[in-house]
C-alpha cells in the first residue's frame, strides 16, 4: 500500500500522486451498497410488461380473473398522477416528441412499458406480467434511419409532417472556391452502428413514501440525483421538489446510460405515493437491452478537398442519426448529430466547412448519451477521410495530419465550427504516438496475416459552463458545481458535493484536492455524494466535468475554510494569519503550532478561544462557476496496430498506444484507469458491439451472449503517454478526461485495418468491423 | 419446495427453497450476502461467481436446491492469505472502478491463482474470458493477478 504519507505532508503533495482509492475497501469486502442491495421492511417488487411489438396500436390489456386487486397498473391508473416526458431543446429546428411514461393507444418500440405489476417478490410479479394479454394491432415499423426519411414512411408522432427530430446545416468559409482550388476530392460513405453504454449493473429504483413527513425517497442507479429530483417534481403531481429526496447509492457504472430521466423512475415514485409500503424495480438484462438508452447509429457521407501538396482545404459532411422512438430527457436524440457536426474539425484547421446534421425517429429504443457523445462518430468520419486523403495524395498519413494540425502557439484557437480551444499541443501528441506504435516490433507476419497501423486524433471539450450549454439550447445549463466542506469538532473533514461518482474514483481525487489545501492526508477526508438531502445541488457526473468543476468547488470551499482556520490559529498562536501554514494535520505558526482538531474544537466547543469577529463552526458552502465557459479541451492521439487474418477476416489488436493531454493530472492511477476503460469500450465499438433489428423492428441482440462487450482476451494492455498542457481556464489546470478513451478507438482501429488491407483495395466503411464483411471483401 | 443444507462462508445453514430459486437469489435474499452481484442472470458476465466446493460457479444459473450439501464461499467469506494479497493487489493496480464486477472477479482470480495459472498475461486473459468488466479494460485486474502470482511463487 502506498496510501499513507501522513506525517510529512507539505502543500500540493497529494495532487498528482497515484494514491490508491478510498472506495476500494468496501467493494473488495463485498460491502458496496448498490440499489439492489437495499433492504427495506415491507418492500414489494415491480415487474413491467413491455411491448413485444415495435409499432402497434395498443388495445385493452386482458388481466387474468385471479389477479389480486391492485396488482396490475396500466396507463389509466396513472392518469392525473404523471405527465409525459418532454425533452426540450431551445433550437428552432428541433421538434420534441412526448415520451409516454406508460404506453397508451400506441407502442413505438419493443420494450416500451405497457403495464406495471406489483407482487411480494420479482418472480411472482413476472409470473403475473406474463399472463397479461395486451391487444396489439401491428403497424409498419421504421427500422432504419434512411427508411425514416422516405416519403412513404408515415410519421411516427402525432402532428409531425415527417420523421425528423431535427435537421440543421451550415457552410462556413468560401466553400466553392476551396473545392475549385483542391487537387483531390475524396469521399466515403460510412456507418457507425447502434451501441449502448451497457454498464454491468443494470438500472434500478426503490421508492418509499413516508406518510408522516410527506417525504418521497427514491434510491436510483443514476448519474444525476439532483437533476432527476428537479425533473421528478415536474413530472409528478401532488408533491413538491422540497419533499423529494433522491439517493444515488453505489452505482455500477453509467457511462451516460444512467443520466437520462427514465419512465420507470416516475412510475415507481407515483406508485410509492399511493402505497403503504416501499416498491422496488431492478432491471433485468433483457429490459436493459431494449429500454435503457442506446447510442450512436450514424450514417455518414464525408468528403475532403485537399491540394496535392497535402493542404486540407475543405470538408463536407452529412450526419444522419437514428434517434429511436422518443426524445429522452434531457439530452434529446439530436445531441449526437449536433455534437458530431460541431466537433468534426478536431485538431485540424482548414478553410471551409459544410455540414448537415439530421436526426430521425424510428421504431427502436430511444437514443441518449454514451461516453463520447457525437465525438467517436465525428472522429471516425474525420480520421477515416484523413487517412484516405493521405493515401490519395500519396503522403504518409502522419505527415499529412501534422501538416494540417493547429499549432500549440495558436491557442486560444477558434475552430471553423466556432469552438474555442484553450490549449494543447496536438502535433507533439501525434509524433509521440507514431514513434511509439511504429517502433520496430517482431519480424514478418505469416503469409495469411496482414499487419496495419492506424491513428485517431481528437480534441475533447470538457467542463464547459453556462455559456456553452446555453449556446447548444440546453434547457438546463450546467454552469456550476458546489461543495460543502465541514470540519467536525474532532478534526475530521467531510466534503459533500453535487456530482456523483460511479467508478471514477472521485471520493479519492476530491479528497486529494481537499487534503492539500487543508494540510491533511487524503484518507482523513470523507467525500459524500449522490444524496440530494446531504449534498448541495449539482449537475451530476456527465460531460467529463466532475473533476474540473467539483474539484474547483472543493478547492474554493477549502481555501475559504483554510483562511478561517488560519485566523483562529493565529489568534491562539499570537501571530499573523498570513504566517500560519496548514500542513501535517496542524496549523503551524512561526513560534508554535496547533493541531487541526484543536482548532476545530475551538470553533465549535471552546468559543472562549475564538476571536469575536470569526463566525463559529467550520462549515463552508462554495459554488464554482468557471471564469471562462467555453470549456477546457483535452486532446489525444490513439494509435492501433492490428493483425488481420486474411483467411477468416478476424482482426486482432496487437498494440494500442494512447498519447493524451488532460492538463494537470490529479491522480495518475485513476486517470490511466479511465483511459484504459474508455479504450476498451471504444475497441468494443470498433470490433464487436452492435444492436441489430429485423425488418419488423425486433431486436435480435438482447443478451450479453449476442451483444458482445470486449472480454480480457480481446484486449491488450493500453500503453499510455502523458503530456500535461495546463488549461489556463481551470483551477488546477486540469481538463476532463472521462470520455476521451472511448473517442479514438473506432477511428484508430478502422484506419489500422484499412492500412493492413490497402494492398487488396479494401478499406473500412463500417464499425463494428465484422470478420464476415472483411472475408467477403477479400474474396478473390 | 426442497429442503437443503449448505455451508455458507463456514457456517451451516438449513432451509427450504423453491425449486426455481437460484443460488444467487438465495445468497442475496434470505442470506443477505449482497456482495454477490447479478449482471445478466444468463450466465455470461460472471458477476455472480461464487466458490462452490472450491470451484467458481455461476450462482445465477445454479439452482439453490442443487447446492445441497455444498460449501459455498462468497466475497464476504474470502479471508485466506491469498485473498488478502489479492485485495491489496486489486487496490494497488486499480483493478476496480465501480466495483460491480469485483466479487465475481475475485472468485475467478483466486481460482486462477490456485491453479497456478497466474504467471503470464496471455493465460490470465484467457482464464478471465468468463468475467465481464465494463469499467477497467481488465488492465489492472490482469496486473493484480500477475502481481500476486509473482509474490507467492518462490
Ligand atoms: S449474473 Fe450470473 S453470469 Fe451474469
Ligand atoms: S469495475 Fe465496474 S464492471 Fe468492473
Amino acid at each position: 500500500m502506498d496510501s499513507h504519507h501522513d506525517s510529512n505532508l507539505s502543500n500540493s503533495s497529494q495532487v498528482g500522486q497515484p494514491f490508491t482509492r478510498l472506495e476500494d475497501r468496501r467493494h473488495l469486502a463485498g460491502q458496496g451498497g448498490f440499489v439492489a442491495d437495499l433492504r427495506l421492511p415491507g418492500i414489494r417488487d415491480v415487474a413491467f410488461l413491455r411491448s413485444s411489438m415495435a409499432h402497434a396500436r395498443l388495445g385493452p390489456i386482458a388481466v387474468p380473473a385471479d389477479a389480486p386487486a391492485g396488482a396490475v397498473w396500466t396507463a389509466e391508473a396513472f392518469h392525473g398522477l404523471v405527465k409525459p416526458i418532454r425533452a426540450v431543446l431551445d433550437r428552432p429546428a428541433y421538434r420534441p416528441s412526448d415520451q409516454p411514461v406508460m404506453a397508451e393507444g400506441t407502442v413505438r418500440h419493443v420494450g416500451e412499458i405497457v403495464a406495471a405489476v406489483l407482487a411480494d417478490n420479482r418472480a411472482l410479479a413476472e409470473d403475473l406480467a406474463e399472463r397479461l394479454e395486451p391487444a396489439y394491432d401491428p403497424l409498419p415499423a421504421i427500422t432504419d434511419p434512411e427508411q425514416a426519411l422516405l416519403p412513404e414512411s408515415a410519421p411516427l408522432h402525432p402532428g409531425w409532417a415527417d420523421n425528423v427530430y431535427m435537421t440543421m446545416g451550415r457552410t462556413t468559409g468560401d466553400f466553392d472556391a476551396m473545392v475549385a482550388r483542391a487537387d483531390v476530392h475524396v469521399t466515403r460513405h460510412l456507418r457507425m452502428e447502434r451501441v449502448a453504454a451497457m454498464p454491468l449493473e443494470t438500472r434500478g429504483c426503490v421508492a418509499r413514501f413516508d406518510r408522516g413527513s410527506g417525504v418521497l425517497t427514491l434510491w436510483i442507479a443514476t448519474q444525476r440525483p439532483h437533476l432527476i429530483r428537479t425533473m421528478l417534481a415536474e413530472q409528478l403531481t401532488g408533491i413538491e421538489e422540497r419533499d423529494i429526496r433522491v439517493i444515488a447509492p453505489d452505482v455500477g457504472g453509467g457511462f451516460g446510460g444512467k443520466s437520462n430521466l427514465y419512465p420507470e423512475e416516475i412510475l415507481l415514485a407515483a406508485m410509492a405515493m399511493r402505497l403503504p409500503h416501499p416498491v422496488r424495480w431492478i432491471e433485468d438484462r433483457w429490459e436493459h437491452m431494449v429500454s435503457a438508452s442506446h447510442s450512436r447509429q450514424h450514417v455518414q457521407t464525408i468528403t475532403a478537398h485537399a491540394t496535392k501538396e497535402g493542404e486540407l482545404l475543405a470538408v463536407d459532411v452529412r450526419f444522419l442519426v437514428d434517434g429511436g422512438a422518443y426524445a429522452m430527457r434531457t439530452s434529446t436524440p439530436a445531441v449526437e448529430a449536433n455534437m458530431a457536426s460541431s466537433v468534426l474539425p478536431g485538431p485540424y484547421k482548414f478553410q471551409a466547412y459544410r455540414f448537415e446534421a439530421t436526426t430521425v425517429a424510428t421504431n427502436k429504443t430511444p437514443v441518449g448519451p454514451f461516453r463520447g457523445v457525437g465525438r467517436p462518430a465525428a472522429v471516425f468520419a474525420m480520421e477515416r477521410i484523413m487517412e484516405e486523403t493521405a493515401a490519395a495524395i500519396g503522403m504518409d498519413p502522419v505527415e499529412f495530419r501534422l501538416r494540417n494540425m493547429i499549432q500549440p502557439e495558436e491557442h486560444p484557437f477558434t475552430t471553423i465550427s466556432g469552438l474555442v480551444y484553450d490549449s494543447g499541443d496536438y502535433p507533439s501528441l501525434l509524433t509521440k504516438a507514431a514513434q511509439s506504435i511504429r517502433a520496430p516490433g517482431k519480424g514478418d507476419a505469416p503469409a495469411n496475416i496482414a499487419i496495419g497501423i492506424g491513428f485517431g486524433c481528437y480534441t475533447e471539450q470538457t467542463a464547459h459552463g453556462a455559456q456553452e450549454w446555453h449556446r447548444r439550447g440546453s434547457p438546463f445549463v450546467y454552469g456550476f458545481e458546489a461543495a460543502r466542506v465541514r470540519i467536525d469538532p474532532s478534526g475530521g473533514v467531510l466534503v459533500s458535493t453535487g456530482i456523483q461518482s460511479h467508478g471514477q474514483g472521485l471520493e479519492t481525487s476530491l479528497a486529494q484536492i481537499a487534503g492539500d489545501v487543508l494540510g491533511v492526508s487524503y484518507d482523513r477526508v470523507r467525500v459524500v455524494h449522490g444524496d440530494t438531502e446531504l449534498c448541495p445541488y449539482g449537475m451530476g457526473t456527465v460531460a467529463s466535468r466532475s473533476l474540473v468543476m467539483a474539484g474547483g468547488a472543493v478547492e474554493g470551499a477549502c481555501q475559504r475554510l483554510a483562511a478561517k482556520i488560519r485566523r483562529i490559529a493565529a489568534h491562539n498562536l499570537d501571530c499573523a494569519a498570513d504566517d500560519v501554514l496548514l500542513a501535517g494535520g496542524e496549523a503551524q505558526g512561526p513560534g508554535g503550532s496547533i493541531p487541526l482538531d484543536a482548532v476545530a474544537r475551538i470553533a465549535y466547543l471552546e468559543l472562549q478561544k475564538l476571536p469575536l469577529d470569526v463566525e463559529p463552526a467550520l462549515d463552508i458552502l462554495y459554488c464554482y462557476r468557471p471564469p471562462v465557459e467555453t470549456g477546457a479541451y483535452s486532446s489525444g492521439v490513439h494509435a492501433a496496430k492490428v493483425a488481420v487474418d486474411l483467411d477468416s477476416g478476424h482482426v486482432k489488436i496487437l498494440d494500442f498506444v494512447v498519447a493524451e493531454d488532460c492538463g494537470r493530472v490529479i491522480n495518475p492511477l485513476i486517470v490511466d484507469g479511465q483511459i484504459a476503460g474508455g479504450v476498451a469500450q471504444g475497441i468494443g465499438q470498433a470490433l464487436l458491439e452492435e444492436f441489430q433489428y429485423d425488418d419488423q423492428g425486433q431486436p435480435t441482440k438482447v443478451t450479453l451472449a449476442d451483444y458482445l462487450v470486449p472480454g480480457a482476451p480481446e484486449l491488450v494492455n493500453v500503453r499510455i503517454i502523458h503530456q500535461e498542457t495546463l488549461s489556463p481556464f481551470t483551477v488546477h489546470g486540469a481538463k476532463g478526461l472521462g470520455e476521451g478513451g472511448a473517442i479514438g478507438p473506432p477511428a484508430a482501429v478502422a484506419n489500422a485495418v484499412s492500412d493492413a488491407l490497402r494492398q487488396f483495395g479494401v478499406d473500412v466503411r463500417r464499425v463494428p468491423i465484422r470478420p464476415e464483411d472483411l472475408w467477403e471483401a477479400l474474396r478473390p | 419446495m426442497t429442503d437443503i443444507a449448505i455451508t455458507i462462508n463456514g457456517t451451516a445453514w438449513e432451509g427450504t427453497v423453491e425449486p426455481r430459486l437460484s443460488l444467487a437469489d438465495l445468497i442475496r435474499g434470505e442470506l443477505t450476502l449482497t456482495g454477490t452481484h447479478l449482471g445478466c442472470e444468463h450466465g455470461v458476465c460472471g458477476a455472480c461467481n461464487v466458490e462452490v466446493d472450491g470451484v467458481p460457479m455461476r450462482s445465477c444459473l445454479m439452482p439453490a436446491a442443487a447446492a445441497d450439501g455444498c460449501a459455498i464461499t462468497t466475497i464476504e467469506g474470502q479471508y485466506g492469505e491469498m485473498a488478502e494479497r489479492l485485495r491489496a493487489a486489486f487496490t494497488t493496480h486499480h483493478a476496480l472502478q465501480c466495483g460491480f464486477c469485483t466479487s465475481g472477479m475475485m472468485a475467478t482470480a483466486l481460482d486462477i491463482l490456485r491453479r497456478g495459472l497466474g504467471r503470464d498475461e496471455a493465460t490470465i486473459r484467457r482464464e478471465l474470458a468468463g468475467n465481464i468488466c465494463r469499467c477497467t479494460g481488465y488492465q489492472g485486474i490482469v496486473a493484480a493477478i500477475l502481481h500476486v502470482a509473482q509474490e507467492t511463487t518462490p
